[in-house]
């Protein structure tokens, strides 16, 4: 069963087209990672899903059912913006938004949820007072307090450090074992490779990515290969069938055209020094992300 | 609605908790005492300086001078110290006496502009010319033999750059007129008592309605303070009303602005949607305003009691209040909670506020006309129309006798169609103004949203 099913969905602003026939499916008890650069839809995307923007064409459907307005008691959302009430204190920060959401009984869970992300003690301290950390380990409890079925989270993990950046997806984790569905934006793509179930990349509004990280990474094939050489300095961008070098000092990363034969290709780098590693791999998912947000070569 | 209760508890507990609100609360009273308290205190505090003038006689009668230079000599000597402390209370009234000789029209206009000059220069404070009735230039300063007609009628002409300082003329207008009945009185061989009765009006004396004493069985007269309750009690219910939406719908716009700017309204939005956040938003300030409304209110209970006028404060007069003020904080609250989701910061909403500032002052222009007349036909054919009606429909039931129960019964089904249109529209700009950043919406863009949605 899937928990959101957004079918040919479009949104604009003005004459910015935000969201262009998008369409998706995100199976339920799933972690799926939604990337892509900048102003290029993510947030968007995310807002119609908790309906707090309509789309202007398309249709979505969370949890079976297409709702029309209201903020659905099941899911639980962490906007990108952080904000909170400074002057209410933790705990009644937190039974408010569950009352909000209709879990009256929350003082429990409100408890559990201090004592896993270290803030016992802060409970009945005004949010004016906390760090930025603990504000948004807070926020995250915010969204997630009702014991929701579907969690949205907009960049859960931006601007922690990373003690806290190892809290917050660990929480992440134990709610997907729990059986609850998370759909998180980031920037990071080795916490996306890490975590998600399934990626999806938008790019000026339109998917240009959508699967398991292996089945992404396998339409790529494996075009990259890794070296290191005795002797650094070595110029590679010449070598046969050597599309791109990317240098990172220690180590370099070269792009190769398909049918390349890997032999050959090492034959030749054993001509310019001594070869101390070589990789045949698939492309990561930052380097892919780059070459579309980077080079525009989905297009 | 369930969603709405809560924000409107959070909203409510929010703005009632704080210590602003308690102080608040506290202080508006104490300023309007201490105001009142202070000048009190500072009316006995009076500049005793010697103030300087200049009297212009032209051909004045003699008796008349005589009698003003005497008055003078009185006051400077007598009146103007305390009788208990003999200290100096009221400044003295120093004159110089100028009696001029036949004077052609441009030698008293050069008279005149020599003395506003010496009062430009701070020499003299004002001077003041009696000028007797068929007074004309150029005829010498010869005595006028005694006529019927010496007496009136005269002209008092004061000249001076402190219009607010009214002590001296007043003195020499009182003693001028004194002098001028007590002449002709004697003249037509009438008493002091006869001539005071000639020249004062009959007095009317204003009484509130008797009342039968259901305990005693006797028939009483109200008290002298229950005659003005008439007047103060719409007044004051008028006016609270005004100041209580002032005090709550203008916080509930701040608070809209704060939590955009501090990006707390998308989190809202993630677990209610906006017309219940707004409403929720809406009906807090409405209990606040009751809460102050009440606080002031049972205050001002306790006070008309203390002054004896209680029995103008009848529990239908508060329903009708509690009803109008709930209206009223509806109305004027969705209308400031849709300016403060269009704009992105304070600044912006001052542009867009004074068009409902214009609405909800509107009855205050016409206070005084209200008040003396809140039958009238201006009192109540604005107290149809639905920005005025919760303050103007409220002064005119409490003013005696009242009107007829349909007359606010039609007020409140007004109100509370234009209340309905007000949320809806507010409803519609809330909803895409609640995530505006960077720059706030146009004046056109807005009545796109309201229109379109």
């Amino acid at each position: 069963m899937a928990a959101v099913i957004i079918d040919t969905v479009s949104k604009s602003f003005g004459s910015h087209l935000a969201v262009d026939d998008l369409s998706l499916e995100v199976p339920a008890r799933s972690i799926y990672g939604f990337i892509g650069p900048n102003g290029s839809g993510k947030t968007t995307t995310l807002r119609m899903i908790m309906r707090i923007l309509h789309p202007d064409r398309g249709h979505i459907r969370v949890l079976g059912r297409e709702m029309l307005a209201a903020a659905n008691d099941r899911v639980g959302y962490l906007p990108e913006e952080r904000g909170l009430y400074k002057q209410m204190k933790v705990h009644d920060l937190l039974r408010f938004y569950a009352e909000l959401k209709g879990f009256r009984d929350s003082k429990r869970a409100i408890a559990d949820w201090l004592e896993r992300l270290a803030l016992a003690d802060w409970a009945d301290k005004k949010i004016e007072t906390l760090s930025k950390g603990m504000a948004q380990k807070v926020q995250f409890i915010s969204a997630v307090i009702a014991r929701p079925e579907l969690v949205l989270l907009d960049e859960p993990f931006s601007g922690l450090d990373p003690v806290n950046l190892d809290v917050i997806r660990n929480a992440i984790l134990e709610l997907n074992r729990q059986g609850v569905t998370v759909i998180f934006s980031t920037h990071d793509m080795a916490v996306a490779e890490k975590m998600c179930d399934y990626i999806f990349m938008i790019y000026k509004g339109r998917k240009v990515l959508d699967g398991t990280l292996a089945s992404i990474q396998q339409t790529y094939g494996q075009d990259t290969v890794r070296v290191r050489l005795a002797n650094q300095g070595v110029p590679l961008a010449d070598l046969p069938g050597v599309l791109q070098v990317d240098d990172f000092g220690h180590c370099q990363e070269l792009r190769i055209a398909p049918h390349t034969e890997p032999n050959r290709l090492l034959e030749c780098l054993m001509a310019r020094g001594v070869v101390q590693h070589f990789e045949l791999a698939h492309p990561t998912l930052h380097e892919i992300f780059i070459r579309i947000a980077g080079n525009g070569e989905h297009q | 609605m369930r969603k709405t209760m809560v924000i409107a508890a959070r909203e409510y507990r929010a703005a009632v908790r704080t210590k602003t609100f308690v102080i608040s609360l506290v202080m508006l009273p104490i300023l309007m005492a201490g105001s009142f308290l202070l000048q009190r205190m500072f009316r006995g505090i009076v500049d005793t300086q010697d103030k300087h003038f200049v009297l212009v006689s032209h051909q004045a009668p003699r008796p008349l001078l005589d009698a003003v230079t005497a008055a003078l000599d009185a006051y400077n000597r007598t009146d103007s110290f305390d009788k208990e402390t003999h200290k100096q209370i009221k400044p003295r009234f120093i004159i110089d006496k100028i009696e001029p000789a036949a004077q052609s029209a441009a030698a008293h206009d050069r008279l005149r502009l020599t003395l506003s000059d010496q009062i430009r220069d701070g020499q003299l404070v004002g001077f003041m010319e009696i000028i007797p009735a068929g007074y004309k230039h150029g005829e010498g300063n010869k005595p006028r033999p005694p006529a019927d007609d010496t007496y009136a009628p005269l002209v008092l002409r004061y000249q001076t750059n402190r219009p607010t300082f009214l002590a001296f003329s007043r003195f020499v207008e009182k003693v001028v007129t004194d002098s001028v009945r007590a002449q002709l009185g004697k003249k037509a061989g009438l008493n002091r008592a006869q001539t005071l009765a000639l020249a004062s009006p009959v007095a009317v004396e204003f009484k509130g309605l008797v009342k039968l004493d259901a305990g005693t069985g006797a028939i009483a007269e109200s008290s002298e303070q229950g005659r003005f309750a008439g007047v103060i009690v719409p007044g004051v219910m008028m006016m609270l009303m005004f100041m209580v939406i002032l005090m709550t719908a203008t916080p509930l716009m701040q608070g809209i602005v704060e939590e955009k700017m501090q990006r707390i309204a998308e989190v809202l939005l993630g677990s209610v949607p906006p017309f219940e956040l707004m409403m929720g938003k809406i009906l807090g300030m409405v209990g606040v305003s009751l809460t102050i409304a009440g606080v002031y209110l049972g205050g001002a209970y306790w006070a008309a009691q203390h002054f004896g006028i209680a029995d103008s404060i009848s529990i239908e007069l508060l329903i009708w209040f509690v009803i109008f003020q709930a209206l009223a904080g509806l109305m004027f609250g969705s209308l400031f909670i849709a300016i403060g989701a269009a704009c992105t910061d304070m600044k912006e909403t001052q542009n867009l506020l004074w068009p409902v500032m214009l609405l909800a002052c509107l009855p205050m222009f016409l206070l005084g006309n209200i008040l003396q007349e809140p039958s009238g036909p201006i009192a109540r054919g604005l107290s149809f129309f639905p920005f005025a009606t919760p303050t103007l429909m409220m002064a005119r039931i409490a003013s005696p006798p009242g009107i007829p129960w349909w007359e606010p019964a039609i007020g409140v089904a007004l109100v509370l169609a234009t209340t309905l249109l007000c949320v809806y529209v507010a409803g519609r700009i809330f909803r895409i103004g609640i995530l505006l950043q960077g720059k706030g919406a146009r004046l056109g863009e807005i009545l796109t949203w309201a229109i379109r949605g």
